[in-house]
């Protein structure tokens, strides 16, 4: 792992001094990509290269078949003539160097995942993607599929660079132990206080009955475990921004914060709250969940009620009942943390040397098309119909093979997905706790439209803030000290210039006006 | 030899210790297999922790099996070793073996260029340049070619061919052999634990080979073994994305880790002697 991570610092040292030069060549080199693709391809399928075009595509992702079990493939280039060259990485630091080195050499995919705004930004300075808004009427069925709305994603100085996905949905609430709840005799918290009390009560009073003291109240990842006592004080998530009362705010400036880290400091005072929370990674919290150790969790509901974990979950205790908490009700309102407006779950550039490969390009409008249309959307949901699902009407219904092979076909929803209808059909006996994770309510935040300035670098920024709120809910600094903080976060972390930007960007999109 | 009885307890002691150490080393290997035997649900009960299995399931190996890409990674990476290991040692000996021979013109030169190559390298990106330039992209050469010859081996086996006896080379010499019947006919049979030891250095490089076939192949029925492993180990964390997949359970990734490293472990014990014996040669009188 040490050497991944000095490779990739090593990566982007060379990439800041390559880009400029990878900016200059790909525009020569492109006709020869072209040329090379094919040939070192298999021969197979170059010799039908005629009226096949192939398409290398990047994205992170997992559990891809081999290409002669992978159907979605086979569909898609039978409706739209082409040879798809579908490669996933597991981790997206991979996924990061691989972009990098393919990007900085010219040997340039055809469609890309951007991994995340930041790196969108760096690399629409580089000039390495296409700008999209010459195209868009070429592209109508996507942007009826993902909405217009959704193009305000990707814009860069009134450009859109890339496609994002449809808009998700919010997964995540608390989940509490029910079973947990009517052994102790109490109800479920409806209000912060009554949650700072079950939070106790499962930490002190044994509630799994083993006469051990060895549960905690509640778990989760990261600060995120507070998201909706946050919420109940009315502000969102740290360094978010939001509008609250017609006026742009930042989380950090909200006079509501202080109240909520100090009852946050409350309830970790309890001795209730795992004490690993800041450590835990991954899906940690949802094993403890799993193994029985928590009693309230803040997390997705894929991850504690899929079968799968419902399964693993029963194994370890029969009795086991997790139910899904609306939000405690606080004095700042009652919200089940925030949702980003502007977040998306993936998106999608294409580089700009195939502006000179025009029937590449028009090969790659084809395919977001597709499977932005009808068909082909129905067919990167759920598979083949006939195979994988019947129509009843106009109702999808799932064959058992869907569950067994169709788990991939998330991959090639390259313009994502109409969530909720989706969702409803795959995972339809989570249906009510889709249903419930959905509407909830939740604090509009706007992070997802920022794209940072120069010289201000936002992982040194989150670390030292997140640093900071530990300090203040563990009790280890007063807050007192809260506004020394913020005045220490603008000197040292340029958050000013970040704050006005951001602002700036969020006033042109039409927000706190 | 004399016994004294402090002798005995000094001797108790270090037992003791290196007991301990190869305990310490023991124990994760012990737990991986374990956990990939056990049913997964047994392992939730006990809090995620199993030494030794109470009942012991087949499954998972049965899953990795007939529905991941595991054998066919097997294949790629067994290929990719076998090709590799071959080629590396008998390029590398060929390097190895005249560098050696104090009469070659220009010798610390080409020292030189070898020994420069372990300080600086290329780097990332000129290095994916070479290999794209090459036509090698997506194919298992990408995985042998770039680092055919590691300079490290090519000093060890020329340390070793150094502190063979001039008088072998003369008498050869004299019985009439050139310099490729010397290497093929007299130096190839002595230098078996050289060779041995070398040859599991690139073995084992081969065996973990990642990191190029990440870089360089996008082909997915290429992907050599410890790639799909790590698709397997890597729980995707982010649900959003892909609500669809199957988090493989523990046992399943403990499983695959056992199915990645069971068979270079097997491999070991047989070369461990030669290695010692090849190392020390190399280093010492190097």
């Amino acid at each position: 792992m040490k050497r991944m991570k000095a490779v990739s610092v090593m990566l982007t040292v060379i990439m800041i001094s390559c880009g400029v030069l990878a900016g200059c060549s790909s525009g020569n080199s492109s006709d020869k990509d072209a040329n090379n693709a094919p040939a070192s391809g298999n021969a197979g399928s170059g010799a039908s290269a005629a009226s096949t075009v192939k398409l290398d595509i990047i994205e992170t992702g997992n559990n891809l078949p081999s290409p002669d079990k992978d159907f979605i493939k086979k569909e898609i280039d039978k409706a739209i003539h082409s040879d798809l060259n579908l490669t996933v990485y597991a981790s997206g630091d991979d996924y990061k160097n691989q972009l990098n080195v393919r990007l900085a050499s010219g040997n340039l995919p055809d469609l890309f995942q951007v991994p995340d705004r930041a790196s969108l930004k760096q690399f629409v300075e580089q000039g390495l993607l296409l700008d999209l808004t010459p195209y868009m009427d070429k592209l109508q069925p996507v942007k009826d599929f993902i909405g217009d709305e959704s193009m305000k994603k990707t814009t860069m100085d009134g450009k859109a660079y890339a496609i994002p996905k449809a808009p998700n949905i919010p997964y995540n609430t608390y989940w509490i132990r029910k079973d947990w709840l009517d052994k102790l005799g109490l109800q479920p918290p409806a209000t912060t206080d009554e949650f700072l009390n079950v939070v106790k009560a499962f930490a002190e009073q044994d509630p799994d009955g083993n006469g051990k003291k060895d549960t905690t109240g509640l778990t989760g990842s990261k600060l995120s475990t507070f998201a909706p006592i946050f919420g109940a004080f009315g502000v969102a998530d740290p360094n978010t921004f939001y509008v609250k009362d017609g006026k742009l705010v930042n989380s950090l400036y909200d006079p509501a914060m202080k109240d909520a880290l100090g009852f946050i400091n409350k309830i970790i005072a309890t001795g209730g709250v795992d004490p690993e929370i800041m450590a835990n990674s991954g899906l940690q919290h949802q094993e403890k969940a799993i193994k029985g150790q928590a009693g309230i969790i803040w997390i997705d509901w894929p991850n504690l009620s899929k079968d799968q974990f419902t399964e693993q979950i029963k194994k370890v205790n029969p009795n086991a009942d997790w139910m899904q908490l609306a939000p405690p009700k606080g004095p700042g309102g009652q919200y089940d943390g925030p949702f980003d407006a502007g977040g998306t779950s993936g998106m999608y550039a294409i580089p700009k040397a195939l502006e000179n490969n025009k029937e590449k390009l028009q090969k790659v409008f084809d395919l977001l098309n597709y499977v932005s249309g009808k068909d082909g959307s129905t067919l990167v949901q759920f598979g083949i119909q006939g195979t994988h699902y019947n129509l009843e009407g106009e109702k999808v219904v799932p064959t058992e093979l869907m569950g067994k092979e169709a788990g991939f076909t998330w991959l090639y929803q390259f313009t994502g997905r109409p969530e909720m209808s989706y969702l409803q059909t795959k995972f339809a006996p989570q249906s009510k706790y889709i249903e419930f994770a959905n509407s909830q309510p939740r604090i509009q935040i706007l992070n997802g439209f920022l794209s940072n300035p120069d010289g201000y670098n936002p992982a040194d920024a989150a670390r030292f803030i997140e640093e900071e709120f530990v300090n203040f809910i563990y009790g280890k600094s007063p807050l007192d000290g809260y506004d020394a903080f913020l005045k220490k976060l603008e000197s040292t972390m340029n958050f000013k210039t970040y704050m006005d930007a951001s602002i700036k960007q969020l006033e042109e999109l039409g927000y706190g006006k | 030899m004399v016994r004294s009885k402090n002798d005995r307890i000094a001797n108790a002691v270090v037992f003791v210790i290196l007991f301990g150490c190869g305990l310490v080393a023991v124990f994760p290997l012990l737990y991986v297999l374990s956990v990939s035997l056990t049913p997964f649900s047994e392992v939730l009960k006990n809090g995620g922790f199993i030494l030794v299995p109470r009942s012991i399931t087949f499954d998972a190996y049965r899953k990795l099996l007939m529905e991941s890409n595991i054998p066919s990674a097997f294949g790629v990476t067994v290929l990719v070793t076998v090709i590799g290991t071959i080629l590396n040692i008998v390029i590398t000996a060929l390097m190895a073996y005249p560098l050696s021979r104090k009469q070659l013109p220009g010798r610390n030169l080409f020292l030189m260029m070898v020994v420069f190559t372990l300080l600086f390298s290329g780097g990332i990106i000129p290095t994916y340049l070479v290999v794209k330039s090459l036509g090698l992209l997506d194919s298992i050469w990408a995985m042998i070619l770039p680092n055919l010859v590691w300079s490290f081996n090519v000093l060890i086996m020329k340390s070793f061919y150094e502190s063979l006896p001039e008088e072998l080379f003369e008498s050869a010499r004299i019985d009439g052999a050139k310099e490729f019947r010397i290497l093929l006919q007299i130096v190839a049979p002595l230098s078996v634990p050289v060779t041995l030891t070398v040859g599991l250095f690139y073995m084992v490089g081969h065996w973990n080979e990642f990191f190029q076939a990440i870089m360089y192949v996008t082909d997915r029925t290429l992907f050599p073994l410890q790639v799909v492993v790590r698709e397997i180990l890597i729980q995707t964390q982010s649900p959003l994305e892909n609500v669809d997949n199957m988090t493989p359970s523990e046992t399943l990734q403990m499983a695959s880790v056992i199915m990645a490293s069971l068979p270079i472990i097997i491999v070991y014990p047989f070369l461990q002697k030669h290695f010692t014996k090849g190392m020390l040669l190399g280093s010492v009188k190097g």
